[in-house]
């Protein structure tokens, strides 16, 4: 999940939209990407049948392989830790001093009870690797022109066939993505907002992801703070660190 | 041959008492073959109906699946070899691909298996012939159960989402072309049943299957990847149902076949009891105490045969009615996993009735049998004075 | 008299110990078969009951509808105080929280690292509470193949195939890893105290049994329940008390339009158990019956025997001047003092037995896979409160009316052949 935001976060302005097609300004948003370490802080608001919750969690990332998440709130979840390295996940929990990894099944689970999955979540390739893009139309949202981009996969392993992107064509922040199932059949919506210049960069601060077929409404997630270019020593990305 | 004539002059002799013990001796019978009847019934219609629906004359598995197990399911996949091709044109084999899905009736979400199968089959039961239909759609079949767990009905929609071989999502309405009404729960509880072809379109699993449903002419055996299951395999819970069935059935048979030889050991005591003068008269007649002992039992054992007579007579006419109407059975009752329709026609088998009566007649002969054995150490002298000893 | 009479059946074996003996085993073999029956065609409504429906059963109307998907997220908030509610107002039911969870069990290797890990469905119960009758519900102690009972927090029961899967035992480590009430992740390490077989093979392919205070701090459900089960004290399910309470208590929640307030269901309203019970209640009693009229025959059969050897006694007795109709009455006393003594010693050693097979049961060998029903291997026996009248029917009754029987012969006596027969 941290992956798949942080990628639509890190999108990046750097060439104006009517002079470039559709597959450049995918490659230059991929490029930013890859180039990028982080450190950042962003909470995630889920919307249960009863009540809403709200988690916070501190993310330290290089590439795309690898990541490192902490969880601050609430209380229960304080301490909790997801270590990921390429396709593998471990979670750490305090209460049980245990490192547990998650494969198989479980990776297509729920995360925390949100509308993303561990799967989602753990989504690491560039948006050029798996989709060709083509652009099929302007459209304004809030008061922002956007180029609508028709993304199609081009591998086969990949959890979702298509997906229509709406870019800021001033800024390139994607402000609205619909996932869709081969059969054309959406199935997730994700809508991003505030967008904010950070580091030079516009970044979107604030995503709302919706799982259409399950309604309700949505998990809503908000970047609180967020550098880029850190340096991270790559011990963190060890499983002794989820102990520490 | 003497003492079969005595036998059933006493016993005739003895009016109501006698009848009274045959009576209850007969309902014993009848009921024991009754009850054997309806299980052996239960049983012949339960496994036509589970092979009829679900497991044809054995099936071929790939080696990952595991029916109880859902998750074994995006493994348990593979193309289907030259041998097994030939077979299945040959209607030999039937082909079944399955895959985990999620349906979402109602803004429900609800954890289904899709099941792939050729619309044109006739190795199961299932009406396959209207997933034939030409509207564009996905058709599904499903089982009444499922139907009402998800609350669908024939002409519904519903939206399904399942992924192919390499996990990618899709997603689509598919159309309930049918509900069918199995008697044999595993073919219907969680499962919407689909065109081969579209569930191997809609997975990418072209030309596989997960595993194939064997012809009654085709003996299953192992063929390429492929594990043979035959019916021994995949009937083992049902006939271990079956048995314990059986086994609490018994104890029934039991304590209803105990009453009825305690009427004829409780007259057999007191016979022997009154009857001390006819044994005294007897012996002095130059029999030996065996042959008297051998009267006594024969007498006892005859209860039996006019009991069988007796059951025969309104026993015949009963259980041929039950035959031809069937024993209703809850609905309800199917839900606990066995295959059971809404009436069980009871199935007679000679063996059955023949056991029955074996056993009925040595039963009651071995209750006359120890109550006649005190007249081997009566003194006849005092016998005949009819003295109790 | 009476007393007369009873020393006369005491003192005269030959008139006593035989009809006594004949009325004993078939009142204790009437007694048994309907407690067998009972057992047998209750068994899976028993199961039903212990483990999953109740008695009757309270949830929040968001759970009922889905209950089979075990959605705690829906689950009652306020258990607590509903249960102590529950407990004054109907008082003489037990309550039980009760909280159905699936998870994952994860076990660890030396370095407290995945070694392996499996799907389980569970169970959390009242296990530790004082006078909790719950792990005999879930027959614990019977099931149970290695270890013990859960004695403190943090003890948990596995399934025993499940265990030998993962070669697991009594006293090792493990994390269950499920998702709180709020769908967060959930983990709580336990040790396995003891490994259970239900005969069931739905269960013992993985299944979890946990103390509810672990459950609901595990899962984050604190004075939070998926369900609360009321049980009757006599064990029995009573269509007719359960239809009373579940409707006062549904009354109170009417105007309610909350999908979150509480509604109770009976045990009849649960998973298609209407017709079983009412299919199993109606071929129980025909059987019973039919067994009961059998058995009357046979026993009026003792009776008539019993008096019919007696014509010389009678003779005598008339040669002496009694009356006949005194004759005829201390017949009937007899009759009717045999028929106690037999019925009363009969019932007892049917009810003796029918509690050896209700505690022990007999192992038939046979379980089932793939069921929503739970089907038990052992079949067991169950003993109600008519076993304990039932034997009377035919004991008392039929005895009786095989003595009146016979002493009509009594009456057509002349005096004259009496004679006769005393030469």
């Amino acid at each position: 999940m941290k992956k798949l935001i942080l990628l639509l976060f890190t999108c990046f302005i750097v060439y104006q939209a009517n002079s470039q097609d559709a597959q450049t300004i995918l490659t230059k948003v991929d490029q930013n990407m890859s180039s990028t370490n982080r450190i950042s802080e962003s909470s995630m608001t889920i919307h249960g049948k009863r009540s809403s919750r709200t988690l916070t969690s501190k993310t330290w990332a290089v590439g795309t392989k690898k990541s490192y998440t902490e969880y601050l709130s609430p209380a229960s979840e304080q301490g909790t830790k997801m270590l990921k390295l390429e396709n593998q996940l471990w979670i750490f929990s305090p209460s049980t001093d245990r490192i547990i990894q998650i494969s198989g099944h479980l990776l297509r689970q729920s995360v925390m009870g949100s509308d993303l999955s561990y799967e989602d979540m753990m989504e690491d390739r560039k948006l050029t690797d798996i989709y060709t893009a083509k652009i099929s139309g302007e459209e304004k949202i809030e008061d922002r022109t956007c180029n609508v981009l028709e993304l199609t996969s081009k591998v086969a392993d990949v959890a979702y066939y298509s997906q229509k992107i709406w870019v800021d064509a001033e800024r390139f922040v994607p402000l609205k993505q619909e996932l869709y199932a081969k059969s054309g059949q959406q199935l997730k919506l994700v809508e991003l907002k505030d967008v904010k210049q950070i580091d030079g960069r516009w970044f979107p601060t604030t995503v709302i992801y919706k799982d259409i077929l399950k309604g309700g409404k949505g998990t809503e997630m908000k970047m609180m703070d967020i550098k880029f270019d850190q340096p991270i020593p790559d011990h963190v990305f060890s499983k002794a660190s989820l102990k520490q | 041959m003497l003492a079969i004539q005595l036998a059933i002059k006493n016993l005739l002799g003895a009016g109501l008492r006698t009848w009274l013990n045959v009576a209850v001796l007969s309902f014993a019978f009848v009921v024991i073959v009754f009850y054997n009847g309806m299980l052996d019934g239960w049983n012949r219609q339960a496994l036509k109906d589970t092979r009829e629906w679900e497991v044809g004359n054995g099936q071929l598995w790939h080696p990952a699946y595991d029916r109880y197990d859902p998750f074994s399911l995006q493994e348990a996949h593979a193309p289907l070899s030259g041998e097994v091709v030939s077979l299945v044109q040959r209607k030999q084999l039937t082909p079944v691909l399955i895959t985990q899905a999620s349906a979402y009736p109602k803004g429900r979400m609800i954890n289904i298996v899709l099941k792939g199968i050729d619309p044109d089959q006739q190795m199961l039961k299932l009406p396959t012939s209207l997933l034939k239909e030409d509207s564009g759609e996905i058709p599904a079949l499903i089982g009444k159960r499922m139907a009402q767990s998800a609350r669908l009905k024939t002409g519904d929609k519903v939206l399904v989402r399942w992924r192919d071989k390499n996990g990618t999502f899709d997603a689509r309405e598919i159309h309930i072309a049918g509900v069918f009404d199995a008697n044999v729960p595993s073919v219907d509880n969680g499962q919407f049943w689909i065109p081969l072809g579209n569930l191997q379109q809609m997975t990418g699993m072209e030309n596989e299957a997960t595993l194939l449903v064997a012809a009654n002419t085709h003996t299953v055996q192992k063929t390429g990847i492929w594990e043979a299951r035959d019916l021994d395999f995949l009937l083992k819970e049902f006939n271990e149902i079956m048995d314990s069935k059986k086994g609490s059935s018994k104890v029934i048979y039991f304590l209803l076949l105990a009453i009825a030889l305690l009427a004829i050991f409780d007259t057999q005591v007191l016979s022997v009891f009154r009857r001390q003068k006819e044994i005294g008269t007897y012996i002095a007649l130059g029999m030996t105490r065996a042959e008297v002992v051998r009267i006594f039992t024969v007498e006892g054992s005859a209860h039996s045969f006019l009991a069988l007579l007796l059951g025969a007579l309104y026993g015949i006419p009963f259980l041929a009615y039950l035959a031809k109407t069937g024993i209703p059975m809850p609905k309800s009752a199917g839900e606990a996993g066995i295959a059971i329709s809404d009436s069980i026609i009871p199935v007679y088998s000679a063996g059955m009735v023949v056991t029955t009566i074996l056993l009925v007649v040595i039963t009651a002969t071995v209750v006359s049998y120890f109550p006649a054995r005190r007249i081997s150490s009566m003194k006849p002298t005092e016998a005949l004075k009819g003295k109790i000893q | 008299m009476i007393r007369f009479l009873l020393k006369g059946i005491l003192g005269d074996k030959s008139r006593s110990l035989l009809p006594v003996i004949v009325v004993c085993i078939g009142v204790s073999l009437t007694v048994l078969l309907n407690c067998w029956l009972k057992g047998v065609m209750g068994e899976s409504l028993v199961m039903n009951a212990n483990f999953d429906t109740g008695h009757v059963k309270v949830m929040t109307r968001a759970y009922a509808q889905e209950a089979q998907q075990m959605p705690n997220d829906l689950a009652i908030l306020g258990a607590d105080t509903l249960t102590e509610q529950l407990k004054k107002t109907y008082p003489d039911m037990d309550w039980v929280k009760r909280i159905r969870f699936g998870g994952m069990i994860d076990f660890p290797d030396e370095q407290g690292e995945t070694r392996a890990q499996g799907p389980v469905v569970g169970w959390a119960v009242d296990l530790l509470s004082a006078g909790s009758k719950e792990a005999t519900r879930f027959n614990i102690k019977k099931s149970l193949v290695n270890g013990k009972l859960p004695s403190t927090a943090g003890e948990a029961l596995i399934t025993h195939d499940f265990a030998e899967k993962f070669k697991v035992n009594p006293g090792d480590e493990f994390t269950l890893f499920g998702s709180t009430m709020e769908g967060s992740m959930a983990f709580k390490n336990f040790v396995v105290s003891g490994t259970v077989r239900f005969g069931s093979n739905v269960l013992d392919r993985g299944a979890i049994i946990i103390d509810m205070a672990d459950a609901q701090q595990a899962l984050g459900m604190e004075d939070a329940a998926g369900e609360i089960l009321g049980y009757f004290t006599t064990n029995q399910y009573d269509n007719a008390k359960a239809t009373a309470i579940t409707t006062s208590f549904n009354a109170k929640y009417t105007q309610n339009t909350d999908e979150f307030a509480p509604v109770m269901l009976r045990l009849r309203d649960q998973g298609g158990m209407a017709e079983y019970i009412d299919y199993s209640t109606t071929m129980g009693s025909l059987m019973v019956f039919v067994f009961v009229l059998a058995m009357s025959v046979v026993l009026w059969n003792t009776g008539l025997l019993g008096g019919l050897r007696r014509y010389t006694e009678f003779g005598v007795r008339l040669a002496l001047g009694e009356e006949k109709n005194h004759i005829y009455a201390t017949l009937i006393y007899e009759g009717i003092l045999i028929g106690t003594i037999g019925s009363v010693i009969g019932t007892g050693i049917g009810l003796s037995i029918s509690y050896y097979l209700q505690e022990v049961g007999v192992d038939i060998g046979g379980s089932m896979k793939n069921s929503t029903l739970m089907m038990p291997s052992v079949v067991r026996a169950a003993i109600t409160p008519t076993a304990f009248y039932i034997g009377f029917i035919p004991g008392i009754f039929s005895v009786v009316l095989g003595n009146a029987l016979a002493g009509i012969g009594i009456y057509k006596r002349k005096t004259a052949q009496l004679f006769k027969e005393l030469e």
